[in-house]
């Protein structure tokens, strides 16, 4: 047995019937900065005055290469500030370091981590961003954008490896090899008498 | 005053390496050792007078002055004397006690051990000492003066006050007799010398003395140079008795003749049996008031008896008045006294029986409870204190020296304590595994050398066998737990099953100088586990200096004394024929040449193999005359956890890692130099030399070598340099190179020969040496490194300080050659835990192992490593016997004492029960937020 469904509750009944957007009464002026939401008269006659023609295909293709450009060029212009991020949890790190004996801090460990991450998704996630600007006529132009926007992404990348030698996590010095140094075995070996 | 509260506590929060509080006394333990008792110099005395209990005072042959509480047998206090032949004496009812050594003459407070007064006697040696109980019939109750006789060029009698050590007279013999001995009587001093004439035996002068003045009143000479041979024929010069006797014999024992000090008569006695007498004893009492009563010992192959003599002061005669059985078998007699009345006490191995010296009838007999620690040896000379009511004697304690070295208390027929004094003569130790861990590593040996089917086989069958312990083991879980979480050790015993977790539990074999041999169980705060004689196994030879070695199952021992050498097992103590083991390998591979090396005629020279009698293939002589007095070398077992050094810039300094270096100590005496040369033992190259000036060669030189580096002391001659004086430490390490990230010469090779080196390095490989000097302020006698499991702890240079009475662990990092002088570390050197040179080592209390221990006489402090890594055995021997754990880096795989585990259990308990609590609310919740949506 179906129950009839409960009425609905009050804000949907407020939601549906809103009060009348202007009052009749026009002798109070508005506030100041406030502009009224255009009645769909206004709105009518205000689109018939700035009437504007449709792009052509060029000028879209043209427009989309400039968008695509520029989000290639994206990870570029956060560079310089992620380096100063970076330059600054170094300090931070060094900081860190000095205050509590070379440990790994948990910001900078983030830090890389997003360093890392960021580059990588944005990668793999290359033909989604892209799948916009793709038209028959931007294809072709476009596989530069997209080496652009690989090489930039990479360039964050890179960032990430160069904070994370700066941070001494990468194998690059001897020392972090050495486990893997044997001792001399000598050919020869000698003992005072009174051990034998 | 805030501002040093605050320091202070900053000092108490900065992690020092140090002894924690609660682990002294826990992981440490020490025998405070006095040395074999002598027979003269022990016995029962109270401290003060009117005190209660009395303790009891030894001189022992160690030349210490100690005083044992005989209730537990712990030390009360000791002091050490210089020189040879001791004497203790203490009067009655004093609070001092009197010793006498060389030429000092000093009394030290009964109770605490203190100083109380020091007469010095320049030149002259004490010769006897007694003290004046009685002065002309009244006892002196305030302090008792002591009268001692001086040898050297012109002997002299001499009275000093009892209080402030002064000189009261002065009575000088210039007949140049031998003095011998001082007795007192009530109202005589005797003065008694030897006076030998140019043919025959001596004659026993006896000069009589007024202890007022100091005036001589009378002088005889017994005829006695018929017996009188030399002095141990003189058996007894009684002290302080009513009647001072004065007894002899002759070389073979056959008449004993007694005199009667004061008196000419000389009474003539036969020993009872006709046995041949090894040794007769004379024991008297020694107070004033007591009955004159005397018993002699007479000591044959078969056994011993004794006769009791009365002395009629009136008659002046001495009298027979009944004999002891003879007994088969050792024993001694022991003398007390009672008020007036005078108690003898037999005691032999099996039993304990008390006489009267009046009377013939037994007034006490116990049985003694033999330990299995003295099954084999017998009492050697005691002391008692008896307690007599009503005729019969109800309680008797005994501290007998039994001949296994033990000084025991035997309390009523048991046992009360044991001392271990023969501990104290301790020459070398050496560590051994436990049984079970041997034989262990025996199965997984067989194991190892076995096809993986076979040895599958072996290892369940071994887990078969296994598991008859484990019924046991499971009765054992429940005390573990309880123990392990009320905080408490389980380190009192280990049984067969418990297994030793953290490899605590070692053995350590100690060889004595005069050849006895024990073992000591390190986990059980030095249990001595068995004893035995060496002499035993070779009954011809005489042990001047016992080396050991320890291998799995058995400890070889090797002295000058006598050929080859004794193999003799570590569990048992048993001796072990050389056909019962298999010798165990020499410890290289067979890839690997083998080199021994000994110091020969003064040379060290070294020998292919164990052909010594071939040509040596090299032979080191030290130039200009200079003499070898030590070489250092590697520890057989040395790990190395880093080949290199990492420094502050993640480059690295390769450690020159050569197993064969040795270090040579030369010196030369005419010029103060003392030498060292660093050595490859394989080839004899010589690779480093380092020459030291104004040194004073007479002091001891230690010198110690671990890994890439070794270590060594000095003392500056005080004479010759005004410049720079006292002790000098100096520590060396080897790199293969100077250059960061470089190998040498050698380069990546991985392996190298020094006898016969590649053509590309041309010569030996020599290391590259970083050497720094410290100025400390105390001389070093013994130096040595702690050893880990796998040498990833840092190390510690552990080294003794006999005029502090310390054992002290440097750290590795304090002592790093590689501190910068003259100027602040950089920062990569401060990241390496580097800090600026400083000439001077303040040698810091906290490194002290010993804490509140005085560790006396220590002769050397062996090391090994135990089953963590953070944590080093350490076992010092030598007068006193001394072992501690060590953890250089801290005991960071094991969790401390202040874990708390019940606290752990509770809050993890506590958590789960939250959960059972808060799981339905969050329940609730989640469905409720689901249905407002």
């Amino acid at each position: 047995m179906s129950a009839l469904p409960p009425p609905p509750p009050q804000w949907v009944i407020d939601l549906n019937s809103t009060p009348a957007s202007k009052p009749k009464n026009l002798s109070i002026p508005d506030p100041p900065g406030y502009t009224a939401a255009l009645s769909s008269k206004q709105r009518s006659q205000s689109s018939k005055t700035a009437v504007r023609k449709a792009p052509t295909t060029e000028e879209m293709d043209t427009l989309k290469m400039k968008k695509a450009w520029e989000l290639a060029i994206a990870p570029a212009k956060q560079l310089p500030m992620n380096a100063i991020g970076t330059l600054c949890a170094n300090s931070h790190l060094y900081l860190g370091m000095y205050m509590t004996g070379n440990t790994l801090q948990i910001f900078s460990i983030f830090m890389v981590f997003t360093l890392f991450k960021t580059p990588v998704i944005a990668v793999l996630s290359l033909q989604r961003v892209f799948a916009p600007f793709e038209t028959p006529g931007t294809s072709g132009r476009l596989i530069g954008v997209k080496i652009v926007y690989v090489l930039m992404n990479m360039l964050m990348l890179g960032l990430g490896i160069w904070k994370v030698n700066q941070m001494g996590l990468l194998p690059t010095t001897r020392s972090d090899w050495l486990a893997w140094e044997g001792e001399r075995t000598w050919s020869e070996r000698a003992v005072p008498r009174q051990w034998l | 005053m805030r501002f040093h509260a605050l320091a202070l506590a900053a000092c108490l929060v900065l992690p020092g390496l140090a002894i924690f509080e609660d682990d002294a006394y826990h992981v440490d333990y020490h025998h405070a050792l006095v040395g074999l008792p002598k027979h003269d110099t022990t016995f029962f005395q109270q401290p003060y007078a009117g005190s209660k209990a009395s303790l009891l005072y030894t001189l022992s042959q160690k030349q210490v002055i100690a005083a044992v509480n005989p209730k537990d047998g712990a030390l009360v206090w000791r002091q050490r004397l210089s020189g040879q032949r001791g004497m203790l004496r203490a009067g009655e009812e004093q609070d001092t006690v009197v010793s006498a050594t060389g030429d000092s003459i000093t009394a030290w407070s009964a109770s605490d051990g203190r100083l109380a007064w020091e007469a010095r006697m320049n030149g002259a040696t004490v010769e006897d000492l007694e003290i004046l109980e009685q002065e002309d019939g009244i006892t002196n109750v305030d302090s008792k003066d002591a009268i001692i006789l001086l040898g050297g060029g012109s002997p002299s009698v001499r009275r000093l006050d009892g209080k402030t050590g002064r000189v009261k007279w002065v009575y000088t013999d210039t007949s140049g007799d031998i003095p011998f001995q001082v007795s007192t009587s009530p109202t005589t001093v005797y003065y008694i010398s030897l006076h030998t004439p140019i043919l025959g035996g001596s004659k026993l002068k006896v000069t009589s003395l007024s202890p007022i003045t100091g005036k001589k009143l009378d002088q005889y000479t017994l005829s006695s140079e018929g017996e009188i041979q030399s002095r141990e024929h003189i058996l007894f010069a009684g002290a302080n008795t009513a009647a001072p006797l004065l007894a002899w014999t002759d070389k073979s024992n056959k008449v004993l003749k007694v005199n009667i000090i004061g008196t000419k008569g000389v009474s003539t006695f036969a020993p009872p049996s006709t046995d041949v007498v090894e040794k007769i004893i004379l024991h008297a009492p020694n107070r004033v008031n007591s009955l004159a009563h005397f018993l002699v010992e007479y000591q044959t192959t078969a056994g011993h008896s004794a006769e009791i003599y009365h002395v009629d002061l009136k008659k002046n005669t001495i009298s027979k008045a009944y004999s002891l059985p003879e007994l088969g078998g050792k024993g001694t007699f022991t003398t007390t006294t009672s008020d007036a009345n005078v108690y003898f006490t037999r005691i032999t191995k099996d039993e304990l029986t008390v006489v009267s010296s009046a009377s013939h009838g037994i007034l006490g007999r116990w049985p003694i409870k033999g330990l299995p620690s003295l099954a084999a040896a017998h009492p050697v000379h005691g002391v008692s204190e008896v307690v007599v009511k009503s005729g019969s004697a109800s309680a008797v304690r005994s501290a007998v020296l039994f001949s296994n070295g033990q000084w025991v208390l035997v309390r009523n027929g048991e046992v009360a304590w044991q001392r271990p004094e023969f501990l104290s003569d301790t020459v070398s130790a050496v560590w051994a595994e436990l049984p079970e861990e041997e034989a262990l590593a025996h199965e997984l040996e067989v194991e190892g050398h076995q096809n993986v089917f076979a040895a599958y086989i072996h290892r369940v069958k071994r887990h078969v066998r296994d598991l008859e312990h484990f019924p046991a083991w499971l009765q054992n879980i429940p005390n573990q737990i309880l123990s392990n979480l009320l905080g408490k050790s389980q380190e009192n015993a280990i049984g067969d099953i418990q297994h030793d977790t953290f490899g605590f539990h070692k053995l350590v074999v100690v060889a004595t100088e005069p050849g006895r041999l024990a073992a000591l169980d390190v986990g059980s705060r030095g249990k001595l586990l068995w004893n035995i004689d060496l002499q035993q196994y070779a009954p011809e030879a005489t042990f001047v200096r016992p080396s050991l070695k320890a291998s799995r199952g058995y400890v070889e021992v090797k002295d000058e004394g006598f050929e080859g050498s004794l193999l003799v097992n570590t569990t048992t103590g048993g001796l072990l024929s050389p056909k019962d083991i298999d010798l165990q390998p020499p410890v290289t591979s067979d890839a690997q040449t083998f080199v021994a090396f000994d110091l020969v005629d003064g040379e060290l020279k070294g020998f292919f193999g164990t052909d010594y009698s071939s040509d040596p293939v090299w032979t080191f002589n030290p130039p200009d005359g200079e003499k070898i007095v030590n070489f250092a070398s590697r520890p057989v077992k040395d790990p190395v956890a880093s080949i290199g050094k990492v420094l502050g810039d993640r480059r690295v300094l390769y450690k020159y890692l050569n197993p064969n270096l040795v270090l040579v100590t030369a010196v030369l005496k005419s010029t103060h130099t003392a030498s060292f040369y660093l050595l490859d033992s394989a080839s004899g190259e010589l690779l480093h030399a380092i020459s030291h000036h104004d040194v004073d060669v007479s002091r001891p030189i230690p010198s110690t070598f671990s890994e890439n580096w070794f270590s060594y002391s000095l003392t500056i001659d005080s004479t010759s340099d005004p410049a720079s004086r006292g002790y000098q430490l100096v520590v060396a390490e080897l790199f293969e190179s100077d250059i960061p990230d470089d190998r040498g010469p050698l380069g990546a090779s991985s392996n190298s020969s020094t006898l016969q080196p590649s053509s590309a390095t041309g010569d030996v490989a020599k290391p590259y040496v970083l050497s720094q000097t410290y100025q400390i302020a105390e001389e070093i006698s013994h130096m040595t490194v702690t050893q880990t499991k796998q040498g990833i702890t840092s190390r510690e240079l552990l080294v003794t300080l006999p005029s502090s009475n310390a054992i002290v662990g440097i750290p590795r990092h304090i002592i790093d050659p590689r501190r910068p002088v003259g100027r602040d570390p950089t920062t990569s050197e401060a990241t390496e835990g580097l800090t600026k040179y400083t000439p001077f080592i303040f040698i810091d209390p906290k490194w002290h192992l010993n804490h509140k221990y005085e560790v006396i006489g220590i002769k050397g402090v062996i090391t090994s490593e135990s089953g963590l890594e953070s944590t080093s055995l350490v076992f010092a021997y030598g007068q006193d016997i001394f072992g501690t754990r060590v953890a250089p880096s801290f005991a960071f795989d094991v969790l401390g004492k202040g874990f708390n585990k019940v606290q752990m259990l509770l809050t993890v308990a506590a958590l789960f029960v939250g959960v059972l609590f808060v799981a339905p609310l969050v329940g609730r919740k989640q469905i409720n937020s689901l249905w407002t949506m």
